[in-house]
Formats: structure tokens, sequence, C-alpha cells
């Protein structure tokens, strides 16, 4: 409530006493006085209607004041991005970004090559709402080489909580720790278990969660992409291949706590592949070295699919999450010789523990505190590990890849540590070590260097993501 | 081939078993906003706990009421321009049926899918004045003396502010036969004595009652007995007119609203449980007239008997005394000079 100044009001009714007191010296009766209560009175209405009126222009203006801001755009820039919004929220468009710096360090001669800082991602991303019904995603990468390259370019519509669509380029939605945000992941570089699934590709995919989010469930049609690559934006391709998921959270509204994050699920596809360079680009190990490829000459032609039973399990600071792939392809050594069926098989365990006590997260931690020394506060501190296998086919070998360059397991133990300076800021340190095995026929030493000795590899990373 | 079935076979009992585990059916938290007229604060206070609670015995589901108030014409404003009101409970048919005509938010025949034409209590239009009554005021001929000081909310903003003024007109009517244009001779003096035109019935209210100001509000009658109960009963006295005019708040919910988020069976819900004895008992107790002849029975001696007109009868219905009346360049435009 707004009051008017004090001093109109005491010198009006000043000025009425004083009147009042002048007539009163000129004609003490009683009727004079009432006279002059009568004014009193009236004045003193005056100035509580000019009061009131004063009160409800405050209160008007007040309402068109918030009335204007339920109707303005709203700008927010926090550590989700820049984000423009309508003022009900059906329309929406968010600049996000992710900026990755690394330094590889390999102990031994195996990274002679590789040793160094290098940019591991810089990405762009954008995405919108509108009609809070159509959507958008575009993330852009310019890291690498330099050359700019679309990554995700897709469009959705939300007809319901339990049925979205989305078409365009995405991820693939068969790997678990593949699907985790890039800026997320417990370790700076995901487990040799997602060598093996399909990354990102076009076509069509349903999606939705029903029972409160207790179940969720993926499934589209899709061109297909060999294990561990990524699609290029016109990957024309006549055979499509068919991709599920579905994931559950079943205690996620039970009244058992410890229960509440324990989900499990499974996803696959299955498809057709014919390729003239072989079913994939090679598997690589932690620290990013290939370790196997498929002989020059080999082509994939004839079905394919992928399976992975998949869990994860958050309870306050701890997170552990678990995948199986099984990936089965059938290649030939060359275009017209017998085809073989191979299958090639990996899993992983990562698990984390956050020191400072905040919640472990499958988007990230969110430190209860920024690193700010002067402050006397440091973020959030996690330890991680992680213990992977991928073993290839015993078929594979000779007739599809040299024994001679490339192993037939590697087993992979990582620690690290992640140190939350913020929400958006984050500094790893990772350190792997990967043993090799070999197929009947490999010779004592292999020739291809980096085999030759367990890869010892420590990776640094501090990244920006907004 | 074999490899892949028996996973195949593992991993989908791995999942069975979660679907097992997972609730038949999670409970859920609704929420509904309610954009209410001025005087209802109270009334819907108490109604939404009870329908909450009946809510969640019958469904397992709990229900969050929010609550939007105003004048009742600007609230229909509001929802019109995008207000996102599941429900709205306004003091006039008018107001909902601009909903209706406006936005198409509603069906224009909206008022036939509750019972009573969609007003589950009704009320009616009484005057307030000082401890004492100093100004003799005792029927609406004393609130065109010069020298009376009269408190109600403007027209054009309060749905209560319409049936004051209607219930004048109406007194006038019938005070001079028929004779419109004496009627209209009649509420211009009337509101050449108001000083204050708030947005709102409550906003009269507060004018009246805290800021001092007037010396009688035309007021609904619940909102009468609120100030009543609240001054402890001896600041204030209620004058009961020789006529006034029977005012049916009206409620509807926003179908364009309510299916968009999914809340329609609650928001219907809402609205028919207003008709329950439980609703029609909060209504009485809130100082609303129920319409179940077995609540109001209850309540017969809270409320004083009073010759009542209706809209219908004298004024031919909201549409047309809305257009003639208060719409812009209407009567009150013209007999109405701000001070």
């Amino acid at each position: 409530m707004r009051i008017l100044p004090q001093a109109p009001h005491v010198a009006l009714l000043s000025t009425a006493v004083l009147i009042g007191a002048t007539v009163v010296l000129r004609a003490d009766t009683s009727d004079d006085i009432q006279s002059l209560r009568t004014q009193i009175q009236q004045l003193d209405q005056q100035l509580r209607v000019l009061q009131r009126k004063q009160e409800i222009k405050d209160e008007e203006t007040a309402a068109a004041a918030r009335a204007a801001a339920t109707t303005a755009p709203k700008i927010t820039i926090d550590d989700k991005g820049f984000t423009f919004a309508s003022a009900d929220g059906a329309d929406s468009v968010r600049i996000r970004g992710l900026v990755q710096l690394d330094s590889r360090f390999f102990f031994g001669d195996q990274g002679a090559s590789t040793n160094g800082f290098f940019l591991r991602r810089a990405r762009l991303i954008s995405e919108g709402t509108f009609s809070k019904l159509y959507s958008f995603q575009l993330v852009t990468d310019f890291a690498g080489t330099g050359t700019p390259s679309i990554l995700d370019a897709n469009l959705g519509v939300a007809i319901d909580p339990a049925f979205q669509l989305k078409f365009g380029k995405f991820k693939s939605p068969v790997g678990l720790e593949w699907l985790q945000s890039d800026s997320w992941t417990f370790f700076n570089e995901r487990s040799i278990a997602t060598d093996l699934v399909p990354n990102r590709d076009l076509g069509v995919l349903a999606s939705g969660g029903f029972l409160g989010d207790a179940v969720s469930y993926s499934g589209g049609i899709l061109n297909g992409v060999p294990d561990g690559t990524t699609s290029n934006n016109a990957a024309f391709d006549n055979d499509k291949n068919v991709v599920g998921r579905i994931y559950t959270t079943p205690f996620k509204s039970s009244d058992v706590v410890p229960l509440q994050g324990l989900s499990v699920g499974i996803s696959g596809d299955l498809g057709r592949e014919k390729t003239a360079s072989g079913h994939t680009a090679g598997y690589k190990t932690d620290g990013q070295q290939t370790f196997f490829t498929y002989g020059s000459t080999v082509v994939a032609d004839g079905q394919s699919w992928h399976v992975s039973p998949q869990g994860e399990y958050r309870y306050g600071p701890f997170g552990l999450i678990g995948e199986y792939v099984l990936s089965t392809v059938n290649v030939r050594p060359t275009a017209n010789a017998a085809k073989a069926q191979l299958e090639n098989k990996a899993w992983q365990f990562a698990a984390g523990y956050v020191l400072t006590g905040e919640d472990s997260s499958y988007n990230g931690v969110t430190p209860k505190t920024i690193f700010n020394p002067s402050a006397g506060t440091w973020g959030a501190f996690e330890v991680v590990g992680r213990y992977a296998d991928l073993k290839i086919d015993d078929a594979a070998f000779p007739r599809f890849a040299s024994a001679l360059t490339n192993a037939d397991e590697a087993t992979s133990i990582g620690l690290g540590m992640n140190w939350y300076l913020s929400k958006v800021a984050l500094v790893k340190f990772d350190y792997y070590q990967t043993k090799f095995g070999f197929a009947p026929g490999a010779p004592a030493i292999p020739t291809t260097v980096i085999l030759r000795q367990d890869e010892k590899a420590f990776i640094t990373r501090f990244q920006l993501s907004f | 081939m074999k490899t892949l079935l028996r996973l195949l076979f593992l991993a989908s009992s791995f999942s069975a078993l979660g679907f097992l585990a997972a609730p038949a059916r999670a409970e859920k938290t609704i929420e509904l906003l309610n954009v209410s007229y001025d005087p209802t604060r109270e009334l819907y206070r108490d109604y939404n706990a009870a329908f909450a609670r009946y809510w969640k015995a019958k469904t397992g589901d709990d229900v969050v009421i929010k609550q939007s108030h105003g004048g009742s014409g600007k609230q229909a404003r509001s929802v019109i321009d995008g207000l996102p009101a599941d429900v709205v409970t306004l003091a006039l048919a008018a107001d909902v049926d601009a909903l209706a005509n406006v936005a198409k938010l509603i069906p224009a025949d909206w008022q036939k899918r509750l019972p009573d034409n969609s007003a589950p209590y009704t009320s009616t239009i009484v005057l307030l004045v000082r401890k004492g009554n100093q100004k003799g005021i005792k029927d609406w001929d004393d609130l065109v003396r010069p020298g009376v000081s009269v408190i109600t909310p403007n027209p054009k903003t309060s749905g209560g502010a319409r049936w004051n003024y209607l219930a004048a007109w109406g007194y006038a009517l019938a005070k001079f036969g028929g004779d419109e244009a004496k009627a209209r001779e009649f509420v211009g003096a009337l509101y050449r004595n108001v000083p204050v035109l708030d947005s709102g019935a409550r906003g009269s209210t507060t004018t009246f009652v805290q800021r001092g100001i007037g010396d009688v509000l035309i007021s609904w009658e619940n909102e009468a007995f609120l100030a009543l109960k609240e001054s402890g009963g001896d600041q204030f006295a209620i004058v009961v007119p020789s006529l006034s005019i029977l005012a049916e708040p009206t409620v509807a919910w926003v179908d364009k609203v309510v299916e968009r988020k999914g809340t329609a069976a609650v928001a219907r819900a809402y609205l028919e449980y207003l008709y329950s004895d439980e609703g029609q008992d909060i209504a009485g107790k809130n100082f609303y007239r129920p319409r179940s002849p077995k609540v109001a029975a209850r309540y017969a001696a809270q409320f004083p008997q009073i010759k009542l007109i209706t809209i219908d009868d004298v004024f031919g219905g909201w549409t047309k005394a809305q257009k003639v009346h208060f719409a812009d360049g209407g009567v009150f435009d013209q007999i109405y000079l701000p001070h």
C-alpha cells in the first residue's frame, strides 16, 4: 500500500483546525462547533479518498507491470545455456556449448604420435521448441580436423509424453553409456563396450514414458551404421535397421529409497548391411588407439544385429552403470567369397562416488559449492573406476583380420577423479590400462606397435559445458 | 544365433521383472488453476482442501488447486488473453460467456453442462453501513441523497459491481413503474455519490472497511457477512433493502485448457463436487446461499428474506444487459462521470 506524503495531510488538517479556531473565537456556539466537525470530517474523507485513489492507481500500475512481465519474452542465461522463451514458455530457443580440451600422455612407446594437447570437442548446440509441440536440435562440432561437422540434426513432435516422434540424425538408442551426454560420463572416454554399438544414424524414432516415467521406450527405423560409427548426412541405404529399447526404473515411486535409483533395460537392433569397405572403422582402446580392424577387402553382406542388456543404479553419491553388448555381423573376406557370421562381445561396469556428498546422476553432478578459493569453497570431487572387456570372434582370424596386426581381445581398467569446479566447469584426471589378447598365430612381438605392451594412458580434460 | 536367443531370453526376463515390480498405477499430482472473482478467496480456500481430500480418496491422486482472484470481468479477460485456467468460477454468466464468444475456449452451451445453469450457489446484494448508521440509510432511495457517500466497484471490471448496478436499476424501475428514464436518472444520481471505483468487490470492501471511506457499501451478501464476522460484529451493520437481485455466480471448466493439459476429468469433478452435500455446506458456511434445498434449510436462519428480481425477468438476460448497460458506450459509460 502506498501512503500519500504526510505533509499535505497535516497541512490541510492544520489549516482546517486554524480556520475552526478562528471561527470559534468569533462565534462560540454549538452550531458552529458542529459545522466545524462536519467540515473536518468532510476534509478527512476527501483526504482518504485521495489516498485510496492513489493506492488504487499504484495497484493498477503494479498489476499492469505484472501483466506486462507475463507477456514479455524471457531471456535466461544460466548453466543450461542461453534461452530465449516466449512469455508462456510455449516457444523457446536455447543455445548451448561444449568445449573439451584434453591432454593425453602414454607411458612407453605406444603414444609417440598421439601425446599432447588437443581439442576433443568444440560444439555449438542449438535446440528449440515451438507451441510446446514441435522441436529441433542441431549439434555442430568444430573440433578434430577443424572441419565443422553436423553431429545431430533432428526435428521432434511431442504428441504426448508417452508418444513423441523424432526425425533426422540422432544417437541410435542401443548403448547405455553412448546415450549419456558427452559431458557427464564417468570417464573422459567411453568404454570399449561402446565400440560395438552404432553411434549416430538417420531415420525416425518414437519414444515416450509412462507409469510416471517408471518405464520408457524408444523404437524406430534407421538407415543402419557399422559398429562405433556415425552416419554421414546422406547415407542412402536400401536396407533399413529396426531399433528398439525399453528401460525401466521399477521402484522410482517406491517408498524403499535405496531401490528408487535402480534401472534395468534392454536394447537392440536388427537389419542388413552391405558395405564396400568392411563393417567397422575399427575398435579403439580407451586411449582412442585402434587395436582391431577388418582386412581391407572384407565386406559386410547380410544380417546384422545388436543386443544389449543394461542397467544403472544411483543412490546418493554412489552411481553404477553396467552393460553387455553383442554385435553380430555377416561378412565376406572378399566380395564374392563365402561369408561367415561373426559375434563380437563386450561388457563394462563403471562406478563413481562423489566424495563431497552430492548426488551421483546420469546428468552429472551438481556441486553444492563452486570452486572459489577466496571464499574457501572447492566444488565437488568424484572418484570413478571401470572394468571393461571386448572380445573379437575367434572365427575372425585369419580370414577376416590378420592376427599379425590385430588383438582379439582388450581388457581395460580405468581409475579417475572428476573435479566439478561448478556445474559448468569440470576437470577430469583418468588413468587407463588396457591389456591385449591375441588369436592363435599371432607373433610373439606384434607388428603393430601399440599392441606390444599394455596401453597405459593418462588423460586429463578441462571442460566447459552449458 | 543361439547366443542371441539366449541373451534375448535372459534380458527379456530381466525387463519383465522390472515391469512386475513397477506399481500398477503410479500416483500423480495434478495441478488445477481456478480463476475466480474477488470475494471467493475464503470459499475456495475451504472448498479446495475438501475437494483434494475427496479426490485423493477416490483416485489416489493428489490435486493441488491454485487460485487467482480479481474483478470478474478482468479475470475473464485474463483467461481470454492466455491465463491457463482449468476452471473459472466467476461472478456472472456474462463473463463466462465471453470465454465462449470471444475466445472460443468453451462451447456456447456451457451453462447446460452443470445443474442450475452452472450456478452451484447464489447470493444477493445488500447494503453495509457503519455502526450507528449516522446517515439513516434504510433502502436504495437513501443512496441518492446528496451528502451520502456510496462505495461500489467499477461495473466495467467487476461482476459484483454489475449486480449492484442492476439491483439499483431494478429497484428504480419498480419504484417508477418501469420508467427507464427515471431509472437512469436514479442510478446516475447514485453513481454521482461514489467517490472511488475499485476494480473489484474485495477492493471496495477494503475501501469501506479498512480505509474508512464512505457511508455505505453496496456489497455481495456473503462479503457483507464476512466483513461483520471479521470486525467482531460491532463495527458495521447490514441493511437489507426492500428489493434486490438474485445473483448467480457461474462456473465452467475451460475446454481448450483442460484438453491441452489433460486435466478434463479432474476439472469437471472439481466443479461437480460443488453440488455435493459437502460442497454446498462449505458454500453455506461462507455465506453463499446453497442450491441444495436440504443444505439451504440448514442455513435458512442465516439469510434474510428479500424480494429478489432476476436478470432474466427484468433485463432480458445477461447478454442483453451486458450490451445495453456495460458495453463500451453503454448506459453506464453515459451516466458515470469520474470525479
